[in-house]
């Protein structure tokens, strides 16, 4: 039995739950993914909010590219693709809301799980983005979630320029609602904003969730889309050159 | 080989980045059929570039004025006819920018107005200062920016493009960034063309299949490919244009 990579806590009506691998930045695998499939899908059913966090020093740095990089036939990066989406599009179809807690940098992938959230609270130094085209990735995948949320010239720019931006600039652009003065704080406002949100009386935030879904749904329909075009790159000759430039 | 200092259009090209360059100072680089006519063959030319970049800017104080409202009047021009030219021919030109493969950057440099605000909208990323003037008046002159809309709802989202559309007026760049109409500022105006260097270079650094595949997507999804939307918006454009209240409302403007 492998280690786990995901811890789930309970507070109240609250299910925590945090990507536990510290010593990678929370670097994704595809075995993470997996275990987050599956811990989000239990405890969705144990409480009235769920809170999503990172361990260590940042939220989350993306793909373990490293990984991604010994492997030339392109498949771990297809499977941390495939598994991402699939934990965006869960989120997305709880009924209870999800509030996503980002503190250091919430990168690449770690960025993507943006979309999987209803409230986004992060550290005003917090880095954030999608620079992904520079190793020949595409973050289509990430594209329909974005849509659904913010406009669709940030999601442009966003997904297109490999610039980070800061907790402050994504709350101005709309990806990110609270943003708090100290990395030390996002834990603890994030179980505040989902404490509320629980509070609440449960069938009118599910259905008032699955109506914003579906009105958003024309967007969130093109997440298979997404997730061909990006898939459809793995293992080509430009991602393997990039890769290998950066970890080779 | 005319002078490319003359030249109504010009396309400068380095490397992996095009820079086209509205040249018509003295009308604040307002759209005519001319500068239309030149801007489509720069566009056609690109789409067999490998370059992977497009820069658009404008030469002097303004980067582009919106429509030349001096051709759209028809007690001036005697032709009823070009108003409906001028927006079909914009309505194609931003359709083409769209499907370019290449990421493209709209360097504000000054006066973005009406349709220029649109073109401003249709790119996929906009950079300016925080003394630029922008927005759609459209609706204080008596026109419709219907021609345009559906690049400013994509670009701002239907919540703010909404209120931006129907309250006319105009703009700083300050505003324009916070509203998300630009997505990099300048300090200053002079410090324009450092920034868009930097964020050309940036672009131009990213895999050339991988930014045109995302940007084809992007393309797909957020129904830039429904091209009868922007042409019907340029049929709506052309009829209001025509119509008494708008002659008027334009006439009393020029005078």
């Amino acid at each position: 039995m492998s280690e786990s990579m995901v811890s789930v806590s309970y507070q109240d009506r609250l299910a925590i739950v945090s990507l536990n691998r510290p010593d990678k930045r929370n670097a994704m695998l595809p075995s993470m993914l997996e275990e987050l499939q599956q811990r989000i899908i239990e405890c969705s059913t144990q409480a009235q909010a769920l809170v999503i966090l990172g361990e260590g020093k940042v939220f989350c740095a993306g793909f373990d590219l490293k990984r991604c990089a010994q492997d030339p036939s392109g498949q771990i990066m297809s499977q941390l693709l495939t598994g991402l989406s699939a934990v965006v599009q869960t989120l997305r179809s709880l009924e209870i809301p999800v509030v996503l807690g980002i503190h250091g940098a919430a990168v690449a992938g770690g960025c993507a799980m943006l979309g999987g959230a209803d409230i986004v609270v992060a550290d005003q130094h917090c880095k954030l983005g999608y620079p992904v085209v520079k190793i020949g990735v595409s973050p289509a995948v990430s594209a329909a979630f974005m849509m659904a949320s913010v406009s669709h010239g940030t999601v442009r720019t966003r997904l297109l320029d490999t610039q980070l931006i800061s907790g402050t600039e994504a709350k101005r652009i709309g990806l990110v609602h609270e943003v708090v003065e100290d990395i030390e704080l996002v834990r603890s406002k994030s179980i505040q904003i989902a404490t509320g949100l629980a509070n609440k009386p449960r069938s009118a935030i599910s259905s008032t969730k699955a109506w914003l879904n579906e009105i958003t749904n024309p967007m969130a329909q093109n997440a298979q889309q997404g997730l061909d075009v990006s898939v459809s790159l793995t293992g080509s000759h430009e991602e393997q050159e990039r890769l290998a430039t950066l970890w080779g | 080989m005319s002078d490319p200092a003359t030249q109504p259009v010009r396309l400068d090209i380095d490397g992996l980045i095009a820079t086209l360059t509205i040249n018509r100072p003295e009308a604040r680089n307002a759209m005519s059929l001319e500068i239309l006519d030149g801007m489509h063959s720069v566009i056609d030319k690109l789409a067999h570039s490998e370059t992977t970049v497009l820069v658009i800017t404008g030469t002097g104080r303004a980067f582009c004025a919106g429509m030349d409202l001096k051709a759209v009047l028809i007690e001036l021009s005697g032709d009823a006819s070009v108003g409906k030219q001028l927006l079909t021919s914009l309505a194609e030109l931003t359709l083409k920018i769209r499907n370019l493969h290449q990421v493209t950057v709209a360097s504000v440099n000054g006066a973005a107005i009406g349709g220029g605000c649109g073109l401003t909208c249709v790119c996929d990323v906009a950079i300016s200062h925080p003394d630029a003037k922008l927005g759609f008046p459209e609706v204080d002159l008596g026109i419709c920016p219907a021609v345009i809309a559906p690049w400013v709802v994509r670009k701002l989202g239907p919540g703010v493009a909404r209120r931006a559309l129907l309250m006319g007026g105009i703009m700083s760049g300050q505003e324009g960034h916070y509203i998300g109409l630009i997505d990099y500022l300048a300090e200053s105006r002079e410090g324009l063309n450092t920034l868009t260097d930097s964020v050309a270079k940036r672009l131009a650094n990213g895999g050339p299949k991988a930014l045109s595949a995302t940007k084809k997507l992007l393309n797909a999804i957020d129904g830039s490919e429904n091209d009868k939307l922007v042409r019907k918006g340029a049929e709506i454009s052309a009829t209001v244009l025509a119509t008494p209240e708008a002659q008027a409302a334009l006439k009393a403007r020029l005078k």
